[in-house]
Formats: structure tokens, C-alpha cells, sequence
């Protein structure tokens, strides 16, 4: 699960409750998503990547392309 | 037999066998999941169990009698929300919308719902109803309407983050949660939609207005130019219905006016040819009446002229010729006299002359011949001296006897020289005519006795000078007979007077020469 990409659909930050989707297990699904530590808010469309996965339906991601 | 037997019940056997695997052999289908208890399993991701197996998607062998298989359906379930909130302005509202949800499809969350939902999977919509009912009112406290109405965004994200981790607890993943409806019993949302309605009622209005009046501007544009075309258009019809009516009064006219044209080149070529026929009849009486007047006067006048000129010329002619007779007669009773005289004295001399030339000459050359020449001559001489002796005293005899025939009968004495002379007085008489080139006699053959009688007549005058003369010779000879006696003179010369041939000689002058 850690490493993966996905998607966000609902808005990451801090102080909110983001989602993301992911593709997995043949199919995609969506994880409550918080950001990993240093991250600012992530917004709706971005590619993250999953640092850390809380099971069963939260990760921390990171943005991907963020410089 | 026992083939027979045996092969029976390997049959039986196998039937038996496909039987028990069938019992021992289950499939998960996709949309469920088996959750097998029993026997100590481990499930992958699941550390450490509490006893049970779930098999998604797949078959799997099953005890029977020993394991328990259970189907969870992961199916989508839906549950209808309406609830009653307050919002943070305090404001009642009542909340309609809808939650779709499913359990998870990870072991960890089936194994969470299977735990919660297993025997109660009926009841699920009315636990998430009461889990969703709860937070949403708390979500609802949290927001304003407005924020309610605009901010979707936000009520999504506090809905999450509220119910995220309840829901994570229970196995279920949400996929969509809507609001349908937001009912109003204080009506403020109405009214905080009214100023705006208001102003979009206005400004609609306005809008409305402002497109009225550009369309009654642009109609009564419109209008005003249809009533400039349709002016423009009559004015064009009346103008083209003018000229329609101008062509065809022209042409209704043109029938009538060709007609009188034509009528009146009728009548103009009827008056010329009554001039011409005027004309003509005038020529005609020009021809038949003036023309024959013309020639009848012209006629007249002419013989009227002709005939005073023939009668002058004809008295004139007579004058002429009586004076021209006298003039004559005496001019030849002249000539003829000295003519006479020197014929005779020519001839006596050349007589003479030749004689004694000849004579001579005959002497000269022979002597004997001449001699008897001579004698002969003379005697010839002598013949022709007594011929003429004797003619002359026979002339003189004869004029003797005329004479005295004259004294006796003057008259017939006359006659017998008119006999005589009668050729040369026609021609006298016939002179008269000499000159006339054309003579045109009207009255036929009469005419022509007439005119004849009268030059004839004018030959007669003649006659009466002859007359005259002749008396007054005779007279004349009565006196110098008496006075005389029997000298013969010149009596007879008068004779000639009436002959005018130039070969007559008058012997009696030849008698006194001689």
C-alpha cells in the first residue's frame, strides 16, 4: 500500500479530512487521507503518493510533483 | 455381475464424491464474501484472527459440519436522510439527501462489518441512518445556511472528516452522500433569496423593459420603414398605374388616331385628285374650248390678215405693175428705139463693110471669080435689096393695112394682139403669185377660179392700157393722117407695144434706113 499513488478527491490539508483514491486490489478505492507531516494542503486532482496506511481506510500521503 | 456391481458403485462413489465436494466446495462471488469460522484460519492481512477466514472472489473448501460459512454481501446499500437541524444562526431546517455506502473491500473492513453486520445486514441502512442523522445535525450546527447553500465543498468535507472514522469503524466506506433538500419553515431562505430576487425581478424588469423598448423601437422602425416602402411602393404603382393608364389611353387613342390620319390622307390625296381632275378639266377646256376659240379667232385673224394682205398685195401689185408697165413700156419703146437705130446703123455699116471688104477681097484674089462674085454678090445684093425693098414695102403694106385695119376696127385689131401676146400676159398675171410661198385658199376650187380670175384680171389691165394707148394712138394717127397724108411714121412702132418678143423686128425702121 505504502508507495502508491493516488489521487485526490477531496481536499487534503491540515485540519481537514481529505480523501484520496487509489488503485487497488483490482479495483480503486478511496482512503480518508491526512497529509504527511510538512505537507500543506493538497488540493482536489493532485497525484500524492501514500507514505504511511493506517488500516483499514486511512493513509498520509505526500504530494508527488510538489517541488 | 460384479463388473457390474463394482462399476455401480464406483458410479455410486463418485456421485458421492461430486456430492461431497459439492457440500464442501463453495464460491464466493464477487459482490459477497464468505466468512468462514471454524477452525483456525488466517486470513492474509489479518495478523492475528479471532478464528475466522473470509474468502472473496474465489472457492474455497469448507467442512461441513465443522466450519460455518456465511455470505456478506458487499453490495452498494442506500439510506434516506431527513432530518431536522439548526443551524449555527439557530435557524430549524429540515435536511433531505441520500448516503450510498457498501462495506469495504479490504479484509480489514469486512472483517469490522462482518463483526457489526453479519446477522443484521438488513438493519445497516437504519445504523448509518442513526450514525449520519446524529453527525449531520453536528455538521449542521457547524455551518451557516449560506455556507450550506454555496459551500457544497464544505459540507462534503465536514461530513467526511465527522463520519470518515465512524465509519471506518464499522467496516463501511461512504460513496456518496447528497443533499437533495433543504426545507424552510421560517422561510429564510427565501428571504435570503428575496433581494436578489428582488434585484433580478428588477433588473429582469429592466431587461424586459429595455427589450421592449428596443423592440417597440426597432417594431415602430420596422413599421416606419414598411410604411416608407409601402409609400415608396404606391408612389412607384401610382407612378407605373400613370404611365399604364397614359399608355393605354395612348393606345385607345392610337385606333382613332390612325384612323382620322389615315382619313385624313384620304382626304388629302381625294382633294388632290379633285385638283387633279380640276385641273384636268381645265386642261381639257383649255384643250377643247380655249385652244379651238384660239385657233378658230387665230384662224380668223389670219385669214382676215391673209386676205387684206392678198388684197393689198394685190393692189399693190397692180400699182406696181402699172407703173412698172408704163415705166417698161416706155423704157422699151426707148430702147428699142435707139436699139433699133444702132442695130441698123451697126448692120449698115458692117453691111457696107463687109461687103467692100468682101468685095474687095473677091476683087483682089480672083479676079474673074471675083468679078463674077461681084456681079453675083450684087446681084445678090441687089436680090436681097429688092427682097427687102419688097418685104419692107410689104411690112409697110401690111402695117398699112394693120393700120388701117386699126383705124377701121380698133378693136379687133386689139384682140388679134391680145390673142397674141395672151401667154405672156398669163405670165404677167401668174408673176403676181411668184412671190407668195404659201397660199392657202378657203374656199375650195371657187377659191381658186377666184384668185385666178383676179390675177388674170390684173393681166386684163393690161388689156385697158393697151386699150388706151392704142386709142390714143389711133387718135394720133387720125391727125397726122390728116395733117400728113399717108406719111407712115411711127404709128406702126406703137404696135409693138402689146408683143413683147424681143425677136420681132420692126421693119419699118429697117425701110427708112435702108
Amino acid at each position: 500500500m505504502m508507495g502508491m499513488t493516488g489521487r485526490v478527491t477531496g481536499t487534503v490539508g491540515p485540519g481537514l479530512v481529505g480523501e484520496v483514491i487509489v488503485q487497488i486490489r483490482g479495483g480503486a478505492e478511496h482512503f480518508l487521507a491526512y497529509p504527511a507531516p510538512g505537507e500543506g494542503r493538497i488540493g482536489v486532482g493532485s497525484v500524492v503518493t501514500v507514505v504511511e496506511y493506517q488500516p483499514p481506510r486511512t493513509v498520509y500521503v505526500m504530494g508527488v510533483y510538489e517541488g | 455381475m460384479a463388473i457390474g456391481v463394482v462399476a455401480g458403485v464406483v458410479l455410486a462413489a463418485i456421485i458421492a464424491l461430486i456430492g461431497l465436494f459439492k457440500l464442501m466446495w463453495r464460491v464466493a462471488e464477487p459482490n459477497e464474501a464468505l466468512v468462514i469460522s471454524g477452525s483456525t484460519h488466517k486470513t492474509e492481512g489479518i495478523g492475528e484472527g479471532m478464528g475466522f477466514r473470509i474468502v472473496t472472489g474465489r472457492g474455497t473448501l469448507v467442512l461441513p459440519g465443522v466450519q460455518a460459512v456465511r455470505k456478506l454481501s458487499l453490495d452498494l446499500n442506500e439510506t434516506q436522510l431527513n432530518v431536522d437541524c439548526v443551524t449555527h444562526q439557530g435557524i430549524p431546517l429540515r435536511v433531505k439527501g441520500v448516503v450510498i455506502f457498501k462495506i469495504g473491500d479490504d479484509y480489514v473492513s469486512i472483517a469490522n462489518a462482518a463483526r457489526r453486520f453479519l446477522d443484521q445486514q438488513k438493519m445497516m441502512p437504519e445504523r448509518v441512518h442513526i450514525v449520519f442523522a446524529g453527525h449531520l445535525r453536528s455538521i449542521v450546527g457547524g455551518l451557516t445556511v449560506e455556507d450550506m447553500i454555496r459551500d457544497r465543498e464544505k459540507l462534503t468535507g465536514q461530513t467526511r472528516a465527522a463520519c470518515g472514522t465512524e465509519m471506518e469503524k464499522l467496516g463501511l466506506i461512504v460513496d456518496s452522500l447528497q443533499i437533495h433538500e433543504i426545507e424552510d419553515p421560517t422561510g429564510y431562505i427565501k428571504n435570503l433569496a428575496m433581494p436578489h430576487a428582488a434585484a433580478v425581478q428588477r433588473d429582469a424588469r429592466i431587461a424586459q423593459a429595455e427589450a421592449n423598448r428596443l423592440a417597440t423601437e426597432a417594431e415602430q422602425t420596422a413599421f416606419a420603414r414598411m410604411a416608407e416602402a409601402t409609400r415608396d411602393s404606391e408612389i412607384l404603382q401610382a407612378g407605373y398605374q400613370a404611365e399604364r393608364d397614359k399608355a393605354a389611353a395612348t393606345a385607345r387613342q392610337a385606333g382613332p388616331l390612325s384612323e382620322a390620319a389615315a382619313r385624313q390622307e384620304v382626304v388629302v390625296q381625294e382633294t388632290r385628285v379633285a385638283e387633279l381632275e380640276a385641273h384636268r378639266r381645265e386642261q381639257q377646256l383649255q384643250a377643247d374650248v380655249r385652244k379651238p376659240a384660239d385657233a378658230a379667232a387665230y384662224q380668223t385673224r389670219t385669214l382676215a390678215e391673209a386676205e387684206r394682205d392678198a388684197r393689198i398685195s394685190a393692189a399693190q401689185a397692180k400699182a406696181k405693175e402699172t407703173e412698172l408697165a408704163a415705166a417698161a413700156e416706155a423704157t422699151r419703146v426707148r430702147t428699142a428705139a435707139a436699139a433699133e437705130a444702132q442695130a441698123t446703123e451697126a448692120r449698115g455699116h458692117a453691111a457696107a463693110t463687109a461687103t467692100r471688104v468682101s468685095g474687095e477681097a473677091e476683087a483682089a484674089s480672083t479676079q474673074a471669080k471675083g468679078l463674077a462674085a461681084a456681079e453675083s454678090a450684087r446681084a445678090n445684093g441687089l436680090a436681097q435689096a429688092e427682097a427687102a425693098r419688097a418685104k419692107g414695102l410689104a411690112e409697110a403694106e401690111a402695117i398699112k393695112a394693120r393700120a388701117a385695119a386699126l383705124a377701121e376696127n380698133q378693136e379687133a385689131v386689139v384682140a388679134q394682139q391680145l390673142a397674141e401676146n395672151w401667154p405672156a400676159i398669163v405670165q404677167a398675171g401668174a408673176g403676181a403669185f411668184g412671190n407668195v410661198e404659201h397660199m392657202v385658199l378657203l374656199n375650195g376650187a371657187e377659191g381658186m377660179s377666184e384668185m385666178f380670175a383676179k390675177a388674170l384680171t390684173m393681166g386684163g389691165t393690161g388689156l385697158g392700157v393697151a386699150r388706151q394707148l392704142l386709142a390714143s394712138m389711133g387718135a394720133q394717127q387720125k391727125g397726122e393722117q390728116k395733117g400728113e397724108g399717108g406719111r407712115e411714121a411711127k404709128a406702126p412702132a406703137a404696135t409693138p407695144v402689146s408683143g413683147t418678143g424681143p425677136g420681132r423686128t420692126p421693119i419699118p425702121i429697117d425701110e427708112d434706113r435702108a
